[in-house]
């Protein structure tokens, strides 16, 4: 699994948790929380169902941290990482 | 019932129904209780652990006058973070009560304000912060039994709102009288135990009625905490409503719902009726130890003064308060702030209403330049305006809120917006995410009054 595959199932999950997104375009830079107005409830949504679909689990504290949907690819590429699941 | 400490609450119920379940939380994936007994039990030993200072995680070992200890607590939301509060109470410690999930910078600066020499809640958060502790020999202001909770999430310098034992007790019977559970109800806690709504109606309310409080998990269960606690009555903020709505995640047991917080719209509420759920409106403020009025009849938004408060309206439709057993002792070491909130002895509460049928209170706007969130989050709209200014230098500029979303209004042409985008987007990057602007509003000029005021409502109307 790359960078570039995590990203397409991330965007995959936003769509599918929050319907009204669907066909936004998005990209590492989209600020998930302005950019495609998802509130922080659907934002709890899309964090909990990636940490499903990728076995992982994002520390509590590094949520708040999540800006950019880079920085929620960056946060499960380093818990894929501690994993050996990703070189 | 009425209770003094949370000590005199819990032994109250240990020595009636000492069976009967206090707390009911999640263990290897099962519902389980601590009855009244156990509870009281745990805290009582806790406490002592606590005054001897044997176990605990962090900690300068720095006393303040007469021996009094400053203890910080991370609401994680567990059966001990819970055990922990109610003990450092009993211990009489001063304590503070902190979010775990807050940015480092907001949680050194609250450690500091308010003098914790300990931490407790989370043994990794304990060890990331023991440097910001108050050093030994350094003895601020504390006192035994006060409680402190910081207004919530703001762009404004931390404030702590100093409250006690007795004012959260008080509180939680005025809620108990109005809206009173019973023995076999059980009420789900899915707010955070640092906020003061959570406090005293997730975790005192349940508890002074001698009635269970479940334990919610944190905001990874929301979807699935009302099916695996089969609550009957549940607190939530407005948001947390609209998810559950929204998912159909509404238990069929749940027959008392409390809301608070912020404003909720009347869809929400219309929904949760039709569903034969018993809704009732809270309102309140951290000064107050939370709640001051709840709607208790049909009309959600028509609210009953609770028994031990009194409530007029100034002149220009303030609400002024006073709540002699549930009134805050004041802003933590800041007099000139607590000097600024009341007058003649009355809280000026920011907000605006109108007493009408029956003495009962309708919240009709707020006076002070804050934005309450759905969430319940206080923005405040002069700082977080201040630093728009220096990312929108020379720009007309004014933020409104709109379905519960913070926006931003610039006068200037649509072709502008981009650029005003990008400008702020740095910014946003340091922002809650609630807080954050959502949406971009390029207008003619800024409406104002004849004073200067911004007319955010026009704004707001501005906006399809």
């Amino acid at each position: 699994m790359n960078r570039e595959e995590i990203l397409k199932k991330t965007v995959e999950v936003i769509y599918e948790c929050v319907p009204e997104m669907e066909g936004t375009e998005l990209s590492e830079e989209s600020v998930i929380n302005t950019d495609t107005a998802i509130d922080s409830m659907g934002f709890t949504m899309v964090i909990c169902r990636l940490e499903g679909i990728f076995g992982i689990k994002i520390p509590d504290r590094q949520w708040t941290k999540l800006s950019t949907l880079g920085d929620v690819i960056s946060a499960i590429e380093k818990q894929l990482k501690k994993q050996g699941r990703l070189a | 019932m009425r209770f003094g400490s949370f000590s005199e609450m819990t032994g109250y119920y240990a020595e009636r129904t000492p069976d009967s379940p206090a707390l009911v939380f999640e263990e290897g994936g099962s519902v389980k209780a601590l009855s009244f007994s156990a509870f009281h039990g745990r805290i009582r030993e806790r406490a002592e652990e606590l005054k001897s200072a044997a176990v605990l995680g962090a900690g300068s070992g720095a006393e303040g006058p007469a021996g009094v200890r400053c203890v910080g607590v991370f609401c994680t939301g567990s059966l001990d973070c819970v055990v922990d509060i109610l003990a450092a109470a009993r211990a009489g410690f001063q304590q503070v009560l902190l979010d775990p999930m807050a940015s480092d910078e907001l949680l050194k600066e609250q450690i500091g304000l308010s003098g914790a020499d300990m931490l407790l809640g989370d043994e990794d958060l304990a060890e990331e912060f023991e440097e910001f502790l108050r050093p030994a020999g350094q003895a601020p202001d504390l006192k035994a039994g006060r409680i402190l909770f910081f207004t919530s999430g703001t762009t404004a310098s931390a404030r702590a709102v100093a409250l006690s034992e007795a004012s959260l007790c008080c509180s939680a019977y005025n809620g108990g009288s109005l809206l009173p559970l019973d023995p076999s109800d059980r009420l789900l806690l899915m707010l955070p135990l640092n906020h003061v709504f959570g406090f005293v109606c997730g975790l005192l309310w349940p508890l002074s009625c001698g009635a269970s409080a479940a334990l919610g998990r944190g905001p990874r269960h929301y979807a699935d905490d009302m099916a695996f606690f089969r609550p009957t009555a549940v607190s939530l903020v407005p948001l947390l409503l609209g998810f559950l709505l929204k998912n159909g995640l509404l238990n069929e047991e749940l027959r008392l719902m409390l809301i608070g917080a912020g404003e909720c719209p009347p869809a929400l509420i219309r929904a949760v009726k039709d569903k034969g759920i018993r809704v009732s409106f809270g309102y309140g403020l951290t000064e107050t130890s939370s709640g001051l009025a709840l709607s208790l009849g049909d009309d959600p938004y028509a609210l009953t003064v609770c028994p031990d408060d009194e409530i007029r309206i100034a002149s220009d439709g303030e609400i002024m308060v006073r709540a002699p057993g549930s009134m805050m002792e004041g802003y933590y070491r800041d007099p000139e702030a607590t000097a600024r909130a009341f007058s003649d002895g009355w809280l000026m509460t920011g907000d605006l209403g109108l007493i009408g049928e029956g003495g009962r209170l309708w919240i009709t706007g707020r006076k002070k330049d804050i934005f309450v969130l759905p969430d319940g989050t206080k923005v405040y709209l002069p700082e977080y305006e201040a630093k728009l200014s220096e990312v929108l230098a020379g720009r007309d500029f004014a933020l409104f809120m709109k379905d519960g979303a913070v926006c931003l209004a610039v006068s200037g042409g649509k072709s502008e917006e981009d650029g005003i985008a990008e400008a702020v987007l740095p910014l946003m990057k340091t922002l809650p995410r609630g807080q954050q602007i959502r949406r971009i509003l390029m207008t003619g000029a800024i409406p104002r009054t004849a004073t200067g005021k911004v007319r955010r409502w026009a704004l707001a109307e501005e906006v399809n």
